[in-house]
């Protein structure tokens, strides 16, 4: 019974860390996307909350069959080891890669053109809403990528 | 730079991964997944949705100040404001390899484009040729266009190069001129005498109030730009790509 459990367990940790690894392999930097992986991977991430933690649950029952079936404190020390890996790529699989590289503008702030001691040289990406202008240096939009953001009331998403 | 409500829904969008050397964003609202410089939903709820566009324009402070005092501008995260561009990145930007690439007479995968979508076609002008040049009259799917360089040496407006009762003018660029940076008076046309700022509009003479009709541009490279317009014309090179 032990053994049947243990494949489990490590059926589940393979899975969970299949899940976990697949989209940052395919989604890295420097390297070719095709289309199909690409739809591969995003339908990953799409899923991969939900089907972690079902992996999770899965992993847990196990855990509590080998607990309650082995008398052998290292036969569950072995479950409960798989099960904490388990559970880690479920958490990682949360976490955003990219927004611990650069950092989102999550309350962005801004100043008036006067009071800015910005350089004139400095290069600025600027849009026009609704009679508002609003321009950000390329220098820090290039770094954070997104900036959420509303303009002469209506939200926009400036990219760089 | 995209206007974010999709079917009356304010998105707040995430950085999500790489495609091909151009992020994907994805929305918490729904989970969608976007691709960035198309604006295009590629995978989730909202797929096939494209977010609409919002004309940017890419000059220096002091231009944009000049042309909007009362605008506002993003400020620094002291935290990171060291992990920010150095002035050099463009430069280290050219030389970081691609992994997509077309071949084409004389363009490198990371020379810079001005992409031009409009009536129907897509059109690319080399960015340095377009700073080489300061004027280029040209046709984008047979529409006369204009693309003029700003009193910065830097920015790039495009317009529709058409005046009421359709007729077709032709620009002259003024030569550098004190007047010019004043008024930012920068081209005048041949057939009617009137001058014309960086706004594309007449600033006296016989079309005095009249603007021409600004189209939008996009600063990209040209293995991105080509990857999402693969029916690209591009100036300067007579055959078609495909």
């Amino acid at each position: 019974m032990f053994r049947k459990s243990l494949l489990g367990l490590i059926g589940c940790l393979l899975l969970s860390f299949l899940l976990l690894a697949y989209p940052l392999y395919v989604l890295r930097p420097f390297r070719y996307q095709g289309p199909r992986e690409l739809s591969a991977a995003l339908a990953v991430m799409r899923l991969r909350p939900f089907l972690e933690v079902i992996l999770v649950i899965t992993a847990l029952m196990f855990l509590i069959w080998v607990w309650r079936t082995t008398p052998r404190i290292s036969r569950k020390i072995v479950a409960l080891l798989c099960f904490l890996a388990v559970a880690s790529c479920g958490v990682l699989s949360r976490v955003n890669v990219y927004e611990l590289l650069f950092h989102p503008l999550d309350k962005p702030s801004f100043s008036p053109a006067p009071k800015t001691s910005l350089d004139g040289r400095e290069q600025v990406i600027a849009i026009n809403v609704n009679g508002a202008a609003r321009a950000y240096p390329i220098r820090i939009i290039s770094y954070h990528h997104l900036v959420n953001d509303v303009v002469g009331g209506v939200p926009i998403i400036a990219t760089y | 730079m995209f206007q974010r409500t999709v079917e009356g829904v304010p998105l707040n969008f995430h950085l999500a991964g790489i495609n091909n050397q151009n992020f994907l964003m994805r929305d918490e609202q729904t989970g969608t997944y976007w691709q960035q410089i198309t604006g295009l939903a590629v995978a989730g709820p909202l797929a096939g949705h494209r977010l609409t566009l919002v004309a940017a324009d890419e000059l220096t402070f002091a231009l944009w100040k000049s042309e909007r005092p009362e605008g506002t501008v993003l400020n620094d995260v002291s935290r990171y404001v060291h992990d920010y561009a150095p002035e050099d990145w463009d430069v280290k930007m050219a030389s970081t390899p691609t992994v997509i690439s077309y071949a084409q007479a004389g363009l490198k995968p990371r020379d810079l484009m001005l992409g031009v979508r409009a009536f129907g076609a897509s059109r690319a002008f080399p960015y340095a040729a377009v700073l080489k040049q300061k004027l280029i009259e040209d046709h984008v799917s047979g529409e006369p266009v204009l693309l003029v360089v700003g009193p910065d040496n830097l920015s790039v407006r495009v317009f529709r190069r058409r005046l009421p009762g359709s007729a077709t003018p032709e620009f002259y660029r003024i030569p550098e001129a004190k007047e010019q940076s004043q008024s930012g008076v920068l081209l005048l046309d041949a057939q009617s005498g009137s001058r014309w700022n960086f706004h594309g509009c007449a600033i006296d003479g016989k079309f005095k109030g009249v603007c021409l009709e600004p189209l939008q541009v996009i600063k990209d490279y040209w293995f991105d730009w080509r990857n999402y317009n693969p029916q690209t014309t591009v100036y300067g090179i007579k055959q078609q790509i495909h």
